[in-house]
C-alpha cells in the first residue's frame, strides 16, 4: 500500500471513531423529534453522560458499567424532558435549555464531588478495538469497518435499526403519525403520550452514551470542554438529514469528516492557515451545508409543539 | 365484519331502498344501541355540556341539532373518548362502558369523522386509514390486504378514492372519504359526523347522505351534527336539539314543524319571525334589504389578478370582478379554491403574480397591509386562531392588533395605556366577549370570544371595504343575527362588503351577487334573482355549462 | 367585567403584584430546600453555605462592588435574550456576541489608543456594540435567508467566536508578556472612568441601568415594543395585520447582539482595559436563565439579575471559604428557574 493509501486508512478509520458521538445524539435527537419533542439540552446531555460515564466505568472498572450509567441518566433527562412538555404542557425549548442547564452544572458537579479538583485527573482504558473474525481481513475496507470498537458497530446496526423500524413496521408508521398530527393518531387509538414518553427516553438515553463515549476514545477522563458543541451540532445533523436515519447516518460521516479533516490538518502542519480558524470549520461548514439542505427538509409538522387532547383552541 | 356482508345488494340496490324507506317505526320498540346518560363536561368555569342525555336507535340516522356552542361536537368527542366527562354514564346495548380514550371507542365500534379531518397531510390514504391498525411485515410492511379491504368498502358504500394518493394532494370531498372509510375499516357499528357538509357542494352532499342511508341499512347507526336545520330535516330519522350545553328535546322528523325545531334552537329570548336567519325558511326571499336600485360607484375592483401559492403554483388565476358601494358580494367555492390566497392578496399579505386591484380608483396592488388598515379595508381572517388571534397577549392587545399605529392609540410611537382600555372596554361590551376585562389574557377566551374578537376588529374601525372571510364561523345564533346586522347596516350606509364564504346558506341569505370560485377562477356570477342553489354548486364543482 | 379597581390603592395593584411575586419566593425556597438538602448530604454545613451564598454581597464594600460588576454583564446578557424572546426568537449566541463585541471594543480601543477620551470611550463603547450586532446580523440573515433555526445558528456563531477570540488574543494583538491568551492593552482613553476608586467600579453600571430602562420602555410603552410582542405572539396573525414581521425578527435578533456586544465591550472598557481569552466567563448561561426566570418581562430582568449575582458572588465565597463546589449555586439557579416554570403549571390548574 503506497503512503497516500496509508493515510486515507488511517483517516477513514479516525472518521469511523468520531461517528458514534453524532449518529447517537442526532438520531436521538430524531428519534424524539419524529414523535414531536424537540431536544434541545443534547450539549448538556451528554456533558452529563461523559461525567457520569466516566466516575461509572471509573468505579466499577468496566467501560460496559459506564456506558449503562450514562444510558440510565440520558434516559432520565428524557424522562424529565417528556414529563415536563408532554404531561405539564411546557413549552419545549425553555425545558430543553433548563435541562441543558442542569446537565452542564451536574456534569462538572458530580466530577468535582467524586474526583475533586485535582492537577493529574484519574484516566479509564479506552475502548479497544474488536477485530470481527474473517471481515476484518478484506483488504484496506476490513481495517476501517471492521477493525474498531465495538459501539461504532452497535451505531452502524442501530441506524439500520431505526431505518427499519420507522418505515417499515406499523409502530413506526404511528411513530411518524405521532410528530406529524398527533390528533389524528390520538383519534386512531395510537397512544401519543406513550409515543412520545418512549422516543424522548430512549433518545435521551442515546445522547448519554454519545457524551460517554467521549472521555473512552479521547480524553480517558471528563473535562469541562469534552463536548465541545458536538450536542449542538447533533441538532442540525438532524435537520440536515431530512430527519430520516439513512440520511443523518450519511450526514454523520461527513460531520465526522470535517471534524477529523480539521484535526488532522492541525497536527500535521504544512499547512499556512492559523489553527484557529480549523477549528472554527466544524461550525461553519455546518452552517454551509444547512443553507441549501433546509430547502428540501420537510421537519415533523408538529416539531416543538405539545399535544392536549382537550385543548380546544388548537386544531 | 357485518358491513361488507351485504355483498349481494350492493351500492345501488341500498341506495334506492335507503332513499325509499324509513325505519323509523320498527327501530323505535329495540333497545337503544347507545345511550349517553346526564353527561356533564366543563371547562375551567365554562360549563360545555350540563346533564345531556342522547339515545341512538339502531339503523337510524341522528341529527344532533344546535348553534355553535351548543355542546353537540363536545358531547360527541365525550362519546370519542376525547374528552372525559365530569359525570354521566355512557351505555351499549344496555351495558354501561367507559371510554377513555378513542382506543376504548373504537373497539367498542365507535368511529368519528371531525369536522376538521384528522390527517397525515405528508401520509398516503392508505398509511391514514391503516395507522394505529397492526399490520404484517414479511419482513416489509404489508399494505396489500389493507387495499383490498379498503377497494371493497369504498365500492360498497360510493366511496371512491385512489389509496396511492398524498393526502395534501386530495380535493376536501375525497378526504372527506378517507375519513369515513377510516372509520369503516375499523367495522364500526356507531358513525359520528360532525358537521360533514361543511365543505360540500350541495351535490356531493346529496351523494353523503346517500352513503349514509346505505350505511344505515347495512346495519349502522349514525349520529350527525349540524348547525343547519335543513340538513336534519332532509337525512336524519330523529331529532336531538341542543341549546348552551342542555338537551331540549328529541323529536322524530315528521313530529315537530320547522318553526318548532328553529325555536329549540335559539331559544325563548330571540324573536324568530323577526329574525334574518330563518327569513328563508319562512320563505321570505326579499329579506335582507333589496340592493340599490341604481348602480352604484364600484368600491373594489380586482382585475385579471393571479396569485401564487406556496409551491409556486397559480391558486388564483385571472380573477376579475368588482364590489360596489352599498353592495354585499359574495364569494362562494369549496375550502382550498383560492380563497384564502384572493384574500390575502387583496389585504397586501400576498404579492400579485399578475393583475392589478383598485380601491376607490387607487392602485392598491403593491399597497402594504399597513397602510391599506388605514381607514381602507379591514379583514376578518378565516382561521382565526393562527391569523388572527396573539393567544399570549391581552384581550386589549388583540382588539388593537393591526390599529396600533393609529392617532387614537399611540403618540410620537408610544401607546396611549389609557385610550385603549377605555376603547377595549367599550368593544367587550358592544360585541358581547365575555372576559374578565382589556387586560385579561387573550388564552383564556373560547373560539366564539375570539371570532367576535375578529369581528370587533374588523367592524368598529373605519373602511371602504370589509373583506369578511367565513365571518360566522364558530358563532352561537344571536351572534350570526348579530353580525348579519351589522353587514346590513354597512350596506344601508353605503359601504361595500365583500363576503367569502363556505356556506353557501349564508351567502344566499346576505349576498346581492355572488360569484363562484372554482380551482382560482370565477366560474359565474349570479345576480339576487338568478339564485339558484344547485346551479352555484355545480359551479362550484367547476361545472360551468348547462342549466 | 369585573371589579377593576379591586386590589388596587394608590395607583398599583397589589394584589397583582403579590400574585406574581409569590411563585418567585416559593421558587427560590423550594431550589434552596433542595439544595441544602443535597448539601448537608455531602456533609457540608447547608446554614453555613446559605449564609454565605446569600450575604456575602453585602458584609463587605468589595463584595458589594463584586456583585455590581457581575450585574452589569448579567443584566445585559439577560436583555440580550428577553428582546428576541419576546418576538418568539431565541437568542442563545449573547456569548459570542459578547467575545466578539469585546474584540470590537479592544480593536477600536488600540488602533485608535492615541484619541482623548471624549472620542475614544463612546468610539470603543459603539465599537463592541457595533460588532455583537454584526455578530448576531449573521443568525438573523440566515433565519431570514434560509429559515434556519436560530437556535442552532447563534450557538454555533459561539463556537466560531471561542477561535476567534484565541486569535486575535495569540496572534494580532498578542501581549508577549502575559501567559494566558492576553492583548495589550487599550489606551487609556477608552477607559470607562470609575465611580468608586477603591475598590473600583467602573461607570459600566449606569450604562447598564440606563439599558436596562430605556429597554423596558420600548417593549411595554411604544408602539414598536407591541408589534415585537405580538410578532412573538402570534408571526402569522401579526403578519396578517399588517407587522412587518422578517424585519421584526431580524431586529430583535440584532438588537440582542447589540446589548451582547455592549457588555463585551464594557468588560474590556471598564474591567480588563484589554481583551482576555475567557472574559466572557459564564454570563451567557447565567444571562438566559435570568431572562427565563423573568418570563421575558424586562421590568423583572434587572431584579433578577442583582438576584443571581448576588448568589453568585456567594458561590466564590463559598468554594473558596467552604471548599463546596461553586456549581452548586448554578444547580441551584437551574432549579430555581425550574420551579418558577412550575409554577405556572401550578396556576394554569
Amino acid at each position: 500500500m503506497d503512503e497516500f493509501g496509508g493515510q486515507f486508512v488511517s483517516f477513514a478509520k479516525l472518521v469511523m471513531l468520531a461517528l458514534v458521538p453524532y449518529v447517537l445524539a442526532s438520531q436521538g435527537t430524531m428519534l424524539s423529534g419524529r414523535t414531536g419533542i424537540f431536544n434541545v439540552a443534547q450539549e448538556g446531555i451528554m456533558l452529563v453522560g461523559a461525567s457520569a460515564g466516566f466516575l461509572g466505568a471509573y468505579y466499577s472498572g468496566s467501560l460496559v458499567v459506564g456506558i449503562l450509567v450514562a444510558m440510565v441518566v440520558g434516559g432520565l433527562f428524557g424522562l424529565a424532558l417528556a414529563y415536563f412538555t408532554t404531561t405539564l404542557k411546557m413549552d419545549q425549548f425553555v425545558i430543553g435549555l433548563a435541562l441543558f442547564f442542569v446537565g452542564l452544572g451536574l456534569s462538572t458537579l458530580l466530577f468535582k464531588i467524586a474526583i475533586g479538583v485535582t492537577l493529574q485527573p484519574p484516566l479509564i482504558p479506552t475502548l479497544d478495538a474488536v477485530p470481527v473474525p474473517g471481515l476484518s481481513k478484506i483488504p484496506v475496507l476490513g481495517d476501517i469497518l471492521f477493525n474498531q470498537n465495538w459501539l461504532v458497530y452497535l451505531t452502524v446496526l442501530l441506524s439500520a435499526l431505526l431505518y427499519y423500524v420507522m418505515y417499515q413496521t406499523s409502530f413506526g408508521l404511528a411513530l411518524r403519525a405521532v410528530g406529524e398530527n398527533p390528533k389524528a393518531a390520538d383519534s386512531l387509538g395510537v397512544n401519543v403520550t406513550l409515543m412520545r414518553y418512549g422516543a424522548a427516553i430512549v433518545g435521551g438515553m442515546l445522547m448519554g452514551v454519545a457524551g460517554a463515549y467521549l472521555p473512552m476514545v479521547y480524553t480517558g477522563t471528563f473535562t469541562e470542554g469534552i463536548v465541545r458543541g458536538r450536542g449542538w451540532l447533533s441538532i442540525a445533523l438532524a435537520f440536515f438529514g431530512g430527519w430520516s436515519p439513512h440520511l443523518i447516518f450519511l450526514g454523520s460521516l461527513f460531520f465526522a469528516g470535517v471534524e477529523v479533516l480539521a484535526l488532522r490538518v492541525q497536527v500535521g502542519g504544512g499547512v499556512s492557515i492559523p489553527y484557529q480558524f480549523l477549528l472554527m470549520l466544524p461550525y461553519v461548514a455546518t452552517i454551509l451545508v444547512m443553507m441549501p439542505a433546509l430547502k428540501w427538509v420537510r421537519p415533523p409538522a408538529f416539531l416543538g409543539r405539545n399535544y392536549d387532547r382537550e385543548k380546544r383552541t388548537s386544531v | 365484519m357485518s358491513i361488507i356482508g351485504c355483498e349481494s345488494s350492493g351500492f345501488h340496490t341500498l341506495f334506492t331502498k335507503a332513499v325509499y324507506s324509513k325505519g323509523v317505526a320498527e327501530s323505535m320498540v329495540e333497545q337503544p344501541i347507545l345511550q349517553m346518560k346526564d353527561i356533564r363536561k366543563t371547562f375551567g368555569n365554562v360549563v360545555a355540556l350540563n346533564n345531556v342525555s342522547l339515545s341512538l336507535n339502531r339503523k337510524e340516522v341522528h341529527g344532533l341539532l344546535g348553534g355553535n356552542g351548543a355542546g353537540k361536537t363536545t358531547l360527541m368527542n365525550v362519546l370519542y373518548g376525547l374528552y372525559k366527562p365530569d359525570a354521566g354514564d355512557i351505555l351499549l346495548d344496555g351495558e354501561k362502558i367507559q371510554i377513555r380514550s378513542p382506543k376504548d371507542a373504537i373497539s367498542h365500534k365507535i368511529g368519528m369523522v371531525h369536522q376538521h379531518f384528522l390527517q397525515v397531510d405528508s401520509f398516503s390514504v392508505v398509511e391514514n386509514i391503516v395507522l394505529g391498525t397492526p399490520l404484517a411485515n414479511n419482513p416489509r410492511l404489508d399494505l396489500a390486504p389493507a387495499r383490498k379491504k379498503i377497494g371493497q368498502l369504498a365500492e360498497h358504500f360510493g366511496l371512491e378514492v385512489e389509496t396511492e394518493a398524498r393526502i395534501e394532494d386530495l380535493s376536501m370531498g375525497i378526504r372527506q372519504r378517507v375519513e369515513i372509510l377510516k372509520a369503516l375499516y375499523r367495522g364500526v357499528k356507531i358513525l359520528i359526523l360532525d358537521e360533514p357538509t361543511t365543505n360540500l357542494t350541495p351535490q356531493e352532499v346529496d351523494h353523503l347522505f346517500h352513503s349514509l342511508r346505505a350505511m344505515v341499512n347495512a346495519g349502522m347507526s349514525v349520529a350527525f351534527i349540524t348547525h343547519k336545520l335543513r340538513e336534519v330535516l332532509s337525512v336524519c330519522d330523529r331529532i336531538t336539539v341542543l341549546r348552551q350545553g342542555e338537551t331540549v328535546f328529541t323529536l322524530g322528523r315528521s313530529e315537530a314543524d320547522e318553526e318548532t325545531f328553529v325555536q329549540a334552537m335559539v331559544g325563548e329570548e330571540m324573536d324568530v319571525g323577526d329574525s334574518l336567519i330563518f327569513s328563508r325558511q319562512r320563505g321570505d326571499e326579499s329579506q335582507p334589504a333589496p340592493a340599490a336600485a341604481e348602480p352604484q360607484p364600484p368600491t373594489l375592483r380586482v382585475q385579471d389578478v393571479c396569485v401564487l401559492n406556496e409551491a409556486g403554483l397559480p391558486a388564483v388565476d385571472g380573477c376579475t370582478f368588482t364590489a360596489h358601494q352599498g353592495e354585499i358580494l359574495g364569494i362562494a367555492g369549496v375550502a382550498g379554491n383560492g380563497q384564502l390566497e384572493l384574500a390575502e392578496s387583496i389585504m397586501g399579505i400576498r404579492p400579485l403574480a399578475a393583475g392589478e386591484i383598485i380601491i376607490n380608483d387607487t392602485p392598491v396592488s403593491t399597497a402594504k397591509t399597513v397602510d391599506l388598515l388605514q381607514d381602507l379595508v379591514t379583514y376578518i381572517p378565516e382561521d382565526r386562531l393562527q391569523d388572527g388571534y396573539l393567544p399570549t397577549a391581552t384581550v386589549a392587545q388583540n382588539l388593537i392588533l393591526g390599529f396600533h399605529r393609529k392617532p387614537t392609540y399611540n403618540r410620537h410611537g408610544f401607546l396611549k395605556r389609557r385610550a385603549i382600555l377605555q376603547a377595549s372596554a367599550e368593544l367587550i361590551s358592544e360585541y358581547n366577549i365575555i372576559t374578565q376585562g382589556p387586560n385579561d389574557a387573550a388564552a383564556n377566551l373560547s373560539g366564539g370570544n375570539i371570532q367576535r374578537v375578529m369581528i370587533a376588529r374588523a367592524l368598529s374601525y373605519p373602511s371602504q371595504l370589509l373583506l369578511a372571510h367565513n365571518p360566522t364561523r364558530g358563532l352561537d345564533i344571536p351572534s350570526m343575527e348579530f353580525v348579519y346586522r351589522k353587514l346590513l347596516a354597512r350596506k344601508e350606509s353605503g359601504q361595500a362588503t365583500l363576503l367569502i364564504s363556505e356556506d353557501l346558506d349564508e351567502l344566499l341569505l346576505m349576498c346581492d351577487r355572488i360569484a363562484t370560485l372554482y380551482r382560482g377562477k370565477l366560474v359565474g356570477l349570479l345576480k339576487r334573482a338568478d339564485f339558484d342553489k344547485y346551479q352555484i354548486g355545480r359551479m362550484m364543482s367547476g361545472v360551468t355549462n348547462g342549466k | 367585567m369585573v371589579n377593576e379597581n379591586a386590589g388596587r390603592i394608590l395607583g398599583l395593584d397589589y394584589r397583582k403584584i403579590a400574585n406574581q411575586t409569590i411563585p418567585y419566593v416559593a421558587a427560590v425556597g423550594a431550589a434552596f430546600l433542595a439544595a441544602g438538602i443535597f448539601i448537608a448530604l455531602m456533609g457540608f454545613d447547608a446554614l453555613k453555605a446559605y449564609n454565605t451564598i446569600l450575604f456575602t454581597s453585602f458584609k463587605t464594600t468589595n463584595g458589594m462592588v463584586q456583585t455590581l460588576l457581575k450585574f452589569v454583564p448579567l443584566v445585559l446578557q439577560a436583555l440580550a435574550f428577553t428582546v428576541p424572546f419576546a418576538a418568539g426568537k431565541f437568542n442563545i449566541g449573547g456569548e459570542g456576541q459578547l467575545i466578539v463585541g469585546a474584540i470590537g471594543a479592544t480593536g477600536a480601543g488600540i488602533i485608535f489608543s492615541d484619541l482623548p477620551a471624549v472620542l475614544l470611550l463612546p468610539l470603543v463603547i459603539l465599537s463592541g456594540a457595533l460588532f455583537g450586532a454584526i455578530w448576531a446580523a449573521i443568525p438573523a440573515w440566515l433565519l431570514y435567508r434560509f429559515n434556519m433555526n436560530e437556535i442552532l445558528t447563534t450557538v454555533l456563531m459561539n463556537f466560531i467566536s471561542f477561535s476567534l477570540i484565541d486569535y486575535v488574543a495569540t496572534k494580532v494583538w498578542r501581549d508577549p508578556a502575559a501567559g494566558h491568551p492576553t492583548t495589550i492593552p487599550i489606551g487609556q482613553g477608552g477607559q470607562l472612568p470609575l465611580l468608586i476608586s477603591s475598590p473600583p467600579l467602573h461607570a459600566g453600571l449606569l450604562i447598564a441601568i440606563f439599558v436596562a430602562v430605556v429597554i423596558y420602555i420600548y417593549t411595554d410603552k411604544t408602539s414598536a415594543g407591541y408589534e415585537l410582542i405580538a410578532t412573538g405572539a402570534n408571526p402569522k396573525a401579526s403578519r396578517v395585520y399588517g407587522i412587518n414581521v422578517p424585519r421584526i425578527f431580524i431586529l430583535s435578533l440584532v438588537l440582542g447582539g447589540v446589548l451582547a456586544g455592549l457588555s463585551g465591550a464594557i468588560e474590556v472598557s471598564g474591567s480588563h482595559h484589554r481583551l482576555i481569552e475567557g472574559l466572557q466567563s459564564n454570563y451567557l448561561l447565567l444571562g438566559l436563565i435570568i431572562g427565563l426566570i423573568a418570563k421575558g418581562n424586562n421590568l423583572a430582568v434587572p431584579f433578577v439579575a442583582l438576584f443571581i449575582a448576588i448568589l453568585e458572588v456567594g458561590a466564590s465565597a463559598m468554594q473558596r471559604t467552604m471548599m463546596i463546589p461553586g456549581e452548586m449555586v448554578f444547580i441551584v439557579e437551574a432549579l430555581i428557574l425550574v420551579f418558577v416554570l412550575l409554577s405556572d403549571v401550578v396556576r394554569r390548574r
